[in-house]
């Protein structure tokens, strides 16, 4: 059934008969025109990274950052309209803030995504206001050791804090995708925007859920998988922002940081190889079926 | 005699005549924070040629009760400033969860780049910054009669990159100089080191050695005199390197001589 | 009237997930008159046509001071801008009175991107119909950025705001490599130049249209380092750029 012409998608938080919230669906189309976003989750944190397509020649290189930090140890990439996603980011840091003051810990990236969703599903229920249109991707790493209550001073108890069970195994890297209804769900390869589907092939094939992949290499492939979803035919240039999180013991020490511009750069000159070498692979197999 | 419980406590009716309970108000206004209950005792802080040099010991007392020993009374922010409190400990906690929300303010846009190039200005909040911020929050605070009851010593640098070192209190009051110390400290560990750095430029010639072994001294002095101090200290240096923050350190080569001298009160008899 | 279902308000996707009302509100953008904006590694600077309803009215004010460190250009509704300057100045202000400090100019920026997002979601508002090119030093250097009504602001080494400025453009992105090393007044002539590209025909920049605005940062060798205050030049203080600067090249 067509939306267009039947009136039921004129207004937000309207059903049509057959149960669909058309200017939600109108939404997402906002999200599949905008650069591509993925989120890799690895055994030791998590990479975030987009492609931003330079639209003008007067762009400032290298400014214009996407990639938002929202608590120390949370990161936010999204596809879609920038400025709702400004305002997105904004909320989540309210959010963290907010976690702060209540519990006096830093605020568990699920929980976080959770309250994101809640937000975003509530600007599909008026008519008073429009869904986002934006996707995010949300990264964190919720320490695993144990850490002090906020404003802690002194060493306190010695049995741990925060509900936390002496011999099992807390916190970890995590990765949400959260959709313009509201919807979201945990993942191990998460990609929105322009170039989702090649980079959802890509992701599917590093065995994410296997838990074996480390930041450091998941760092290359963000890189190259950014690299193949870009349209070189369609896009004009455009410019790759990456961050990453790992634990306490890892690179980044627990916070969510831009990937260090020595990395980029081995990262991007990677992926420029691998795109080279698929275009000679592919020629070779055209060569092949010529000689056929 | 009445000895209902709601009498308990309470001088005889009929010795003393009825029992005046208009001070008891049920309604009138809302009694803020009139005392401190937990405290933590002096800070003291002095300049150096090329940063600063600030001390607190790890007690918090109730009254004249010793309560706790290992409360770490100096606060990194930044990676660049220190504050130093007294005063109400559950104030300096709260005040110490706003700076770090702050500390994540300013960390949103500012220092997402992993490998920071420190040749550059990052114009991140520094020393006097924070100084100029915690005085409009403690005015603010004793303007609606509610104040954080602490002084507070902020150490750190300038816009200028000079060396800075800054006390404010619960009123608001806010004022620098070359060496600073809170409580106790003002009347006992000021004028030691006044001894050494009496203007700035006195302090611009200190070395940072020379200027920690004064600081130690004065934590010496503070816990011979000062009932309510520890011989547990942390102590601070800050310079353009960052902060350098120990916790644990215990008052060395105490020398208890000149007590045998001290007479007039206490349990002494002659 | 309207030319299709879709763009009565800014609460309303169309299938093609756009939302008229805020492009629309981008076109008032273009009907204001043209300004332009260069950073270097020293300074920032706004240059600005001028336009008076009638022959013998005065001409609209088109570049503002808003704090020490940071001024604007306009280009689109003068009287959203007020709004967006009036907020503007007064975080400044509350910023410099909290924390003694000029404010970053991204996060003035910032503000007026979320504040200009808001009314592209509720109904009853309508977005900002105003551009603006905001120029300012901080403690990081000189930044120019630009703000569209949709509340998306983004950081440019030069832009062109207004009507007929696809010719500034052209003009700054032939240049765009020089600008980072020029001088102070070779910027100002470069923003000049770009700015007369943008002109109609018979049009000249006189010292009664043209606008200047400047701000910079000059740092000494041992590291101190020199405001120079934002400061708009209008009439006679316009005269000499425009005399000796517009046929010799920046």
């Amino acid at each position: 059934m067509t939306s267009i012409g039947t009136g039921y998608d004129l207004a937000n938080s309207i059903y049509s008969p057959d149960g669909r919230n058309f200017q939600v669906e109108y939404a997402v189309k906002a999200v599949e025109n905008g650069g591509t976003s993925i989120g890799i989750r690895c055994k030791d944190g998590v990479v975030l990274a987009v492609e931003k397509v330079i639209a003008s020649k007067l762009l400032k290189p290298n400014a214009n950052k996407r990639i938002a930090t929202v608590d120390r140890h949370l990161g936010i990439v999204y596809s879609g309209m920038i400025p709702d996603g400004r305002h997105l980011v904004d909320r989540a840091r309210d959010e963290a803030r907010n976690h702060r003051d209540t519990f006096k810990s830093p605020i568990p990236t699920r929980d976080l995504a959770n309250r994101m969703g809640g937000y975003m599903q509530a600007y599909t229920l008026y008519q008073s206001v429009r869904p986002f249109g934006v996707t995010a991707i949300l990264g964190g790493f919720d320490s695993d050791l144990e850490q002090p209550v906020d404003g802690e001073v002194g060493s306190g108890p010695s049995c741990g804090g925060g509900g936390k069970v002496e011999g099992q195994k807390h916190g970890g890297p995590w990765l949400a995708m959260i959709e313009p209804s509201g919807t979201y769900w945990g993942y191990y390869g998460a990609a929105t925007g322009k170039g989702r589907q090649a980079a959802k092939a890509e992701l599917e094939k590093l065995n994410l859920a296997a838990g074996e992949i480390t930041i450091k290499e998941a760092v290359k492939e963000a890189a190259r998988i950014i690299y193949i979803a870009h349209d070189d035919n369609k896009d004009k240039d455009f410019e790759l922002e990456m961050s990453w999180i790992s634990g306490s013991d890892g690179p980044t020490k627990g916070k969510h940081v831009e990937v260090p511009s020595d990395l980029l750069a081995e990262a991007e000159g990677l992926a420029r190889k691998a795109i080279e070498k698929d275009l000679e692979g592919d020629d070779e197999e055209e060569k092949d079926k010529m000689e056929e | 005699m009445n000895h209902l419980p709601q009498a308990w406590g309470r001088p005889r009716d009929d010795v003393y005549g009825a029992y005046d309970a208009s001070y008891l108000q049920t309604s009138g206004p809302k009694q803020a924070t009139q005392q401190p209950i937990v405290t933590g005792t002096s800070v003291i802080a002095m300049k150096f040629n090329e940063g600063v040099v600030i001390a607190a010991d790890n007690l918090a007392s109730y009254g004249a009760l010793a309560r706790f020993t290992d409360v770490k009374r100096l606060r990194v922010f930044l990676d660049s400033s220190v504050v130093g409190f007294s005063g109400d400990v559950s104030d300096m906690q709260y005040l110490d969860r706003h700076l770090n929300e702050l500390a994540i303010d300013e960390a949103y846009d500012l220092e997402t780049a992993a490998t920071k190039d420190t040749s550059k200005p990052s114009g991140k909040l520094n020393a006097a910054n924070l100084h100029k911020y915690l005085q409009k929050v403690l005015y603010k605070r004793r303007s609606d009669f509610d104040p954080l009851w602490n002084q507070i010593l902020v150490a750190g640098f300038d816009a200028a990159s000079k060396p800075f070192l800054a006390s404010v209190d619960l009123r608001g009051t806010a004022f620098t100089s070359p060496s600073l110390a809170t409580g106790f400290g003002a009347a006992l560990a000021q004028p030691i080191m006044r001894n050494y750095a009496a203007t700035e430029e006195d302090a611009a010639r200190l070395t940072r050695e020379e200027a920690v072994n004064v600081v130690k001294d004065c934590m010496k002095v503070l816990f011979y005199r000062d009932a309510r101090s520890l011989d547990k200290y942390s102590i601070a240096v800050v310079t353009k390197d960052g902060v350098e923050l120990k916790e644990n350190e215990q008052l060395e080569r105490q020398s208890w001589a000149f007590a045998e001298r001290i007479k007039g009160y206490g349990t002494q008899t002659v | 009237m309207f030319r299709n279902n879709y763009d009565n308000d800014s609460v309303t996707f169309s299938p093609q997930g756009r939302i008229f009302q805020v492009e629309y509100a981008a076109e008032a953008v273009k009907q204001g008159s043209v300004v332009v904006g260069i950073v270097s590694d020293t300074h920032a600077v706004l240059v600005g046509l001028k336009r008076n309803a009638e022959e013998l009215s005065s001409y609209q004010k088109k570049i503002f001071r808003i704090d020490e460190h940071v001024g604007i250009a306009i280009a689109g509704l003068t009287s959203d801008a007020r709004v967006l300057s009036q907020f503007m100045k007064t975080q400044c202000l509350a910023h410099r009175l909290h924390f003694g400090r000029d404010m970053a100019v991204f996060d003035i920026v910032n503000r007026i991107g979320s504040k200009a997002q808001i009314n592209t979601q509720h109904y009853g508002k309508r977005p900002y119909g105003v551009g603006l090119l905001v120029a300012g030093v901080d403690a990081t250097g000189p930044h120019l950025f630009e703000f569209q009504p949709s509340g998306m602001t983004e950081e440019m080494t030069a832009f062109s705001i207004g009507a007929r400025s696809q010719m500034a453009r052209t003009y700054l992105e032939k240049n765009v490599e020089a600008f980072a090393k020029c001088s102070r007044e070779e910027l100002i002539r470069h923003a000049l130049k770009a700015l007369k590209e943008s002109l109609v025909q018979d049009r000249e920049l006189t010292v009664e249209n043209t606008s200047v605005g400047i701000t910079g940062v000059v740092t000494a060798e041992d590291g101190t380092r020199t405001v120079e205050p934002f400061k708009v030049y209008d009439g006679q203080e316009v005269a000499a750029w425009l005399e000796d600067g517009m046929d010799v090249d920046p």
